[in-house]
């Protein structure tokens, strides 16, 4: 608990996702576009919440992501989460992500697919029914 | 100003939308919203609408972040975008701006080297680029760009360069989608 690090509830914007960080539940939330110019002004703290939460804790981190449309620059961020867990994964952690998805646009189910075949924890790609 | 010719012109191009002039990180938000705006009224399939806008946001970006490298002025760092829509009924997305001539004919380069890539091959490399560390090339990642562009394009993506005085070029880039 002395450890535990303040969490993170960033509004989302035309041009970056809303961030939520659940330290007590052990859970990551992202909603939204992500196309800021320089990804990692946004997604620095992200990647230092996870790892600090993966070097404290030893509770599972489960991520759940609604995000959209991601440039490349928010890719190569969001690769190097993922890659934290992938590591944390590997020495016995319990980490999971579940990306949920509007069921019309399959170029999200294709963005989250091309990342979960470089991890071996759960990783959930879950469509939704969008409004009609 | 003959702002008829210039309307008539755009449409002959069958131009849905274009902009000329200094872009700015919230001009190319705004554009990308009248962008997605009008592809929505199209009725574009989801999937297509979105590699339309990626497609706009890695090369407007792509020019920012040269731009700034470069320390360009706003005039220099001025950028010409257009979206069409081709006769087959494929979008174009294309985008120019000037460029120091080496950099130019590097560029020219790298996007008929991705030509010859099937879209599997596109993919590999664009893993490996992605797997790349972050000090080893532009803090923001553009050598993804290209790459990302051409795996969203039907056709190979096409560069020229056409030289200017004062060891500049214009770049111009096209991606079909």
């Amino acid at each position: 608990m002395t450890n535990m690090i303040s969490d993170l509830d960033i509004p989302g914007n035309q041009s970056s996702p809303a961030i939520q960080s659940d330290w007590q539940a052990g859970r990551l939330a992202m909603q939204g576009d992500s196309y800021p110019e320089n990804s990692y002004e946004l997604f620095d703290q992200v990647i230092h919440w996870v790892r600090h939460f993966l070097s404290t804790e030893q509770r599972p981190l489960h991520l759940e992501l609604a995000l959209v449309y991601l440039n490349t620059s928010s890719v190569k961020a969001m690769m190097d989460i993922f890659d934290l867990l992938e590591e944390a994964f590997a020495t016995g952690r319990e980490v999971s992500v579940d990306w949920h998805y509007d069921a019309r646009n399959e170029r999200i189910a294709e963005l989250a697919d091309e990342f979960r075949e470089d991890c071996s924890y759960p990783f959930a790609i879950t469509p939704v029914k969008g409004e009609p | 100003m003959d702002l008829l010719s210039m309307r008539e012109s755009y449409q002959h191009e069958r131009i849905m939308l274009c902009f000329n002039g200094p872009i700015s990180r919230s001009l190319i938000e705004e554009i990308g919203k009248a962008l997605r705006n009008y592809l929505d009224t199209q009725q574009a399939a989801p999937s297509a609408a979105m590699d339309v806008f990626a497609v706009y946001i890695e090369m407007t970006q792509n020019i920012r972040h040269y731009a700034r490298r470069q320390g360009y002025s706003d005039e220099l760092a001025a950028a010409t975008v257009a979206v069409a829509r081709s006769d087959q009924g494929h979008y174009q997305v294309s985008a120019g701006n000037l460029v120091e001539h080496a950099d130019g004919k590097r560029l020219v380069a790298a996007v008929d080297a991705l030509a010859l890539l099937d879209k599997s091959a596109l993919k590999q490399a664009y893993k490996q680029q992605l797997r790349r560390p972050r000090d080893a090339e532009a803090p923001s990642g553009a050598g993804l760009g290209l790459l990302d562009m051409a795996r969203k394009s039907s056709f190979p993506l096409q560069a020229s360069l056409q030289t200017l005085p004062n060891h500049r070029s214009f770049f111009s880039l096209t991606a079909t989608i």
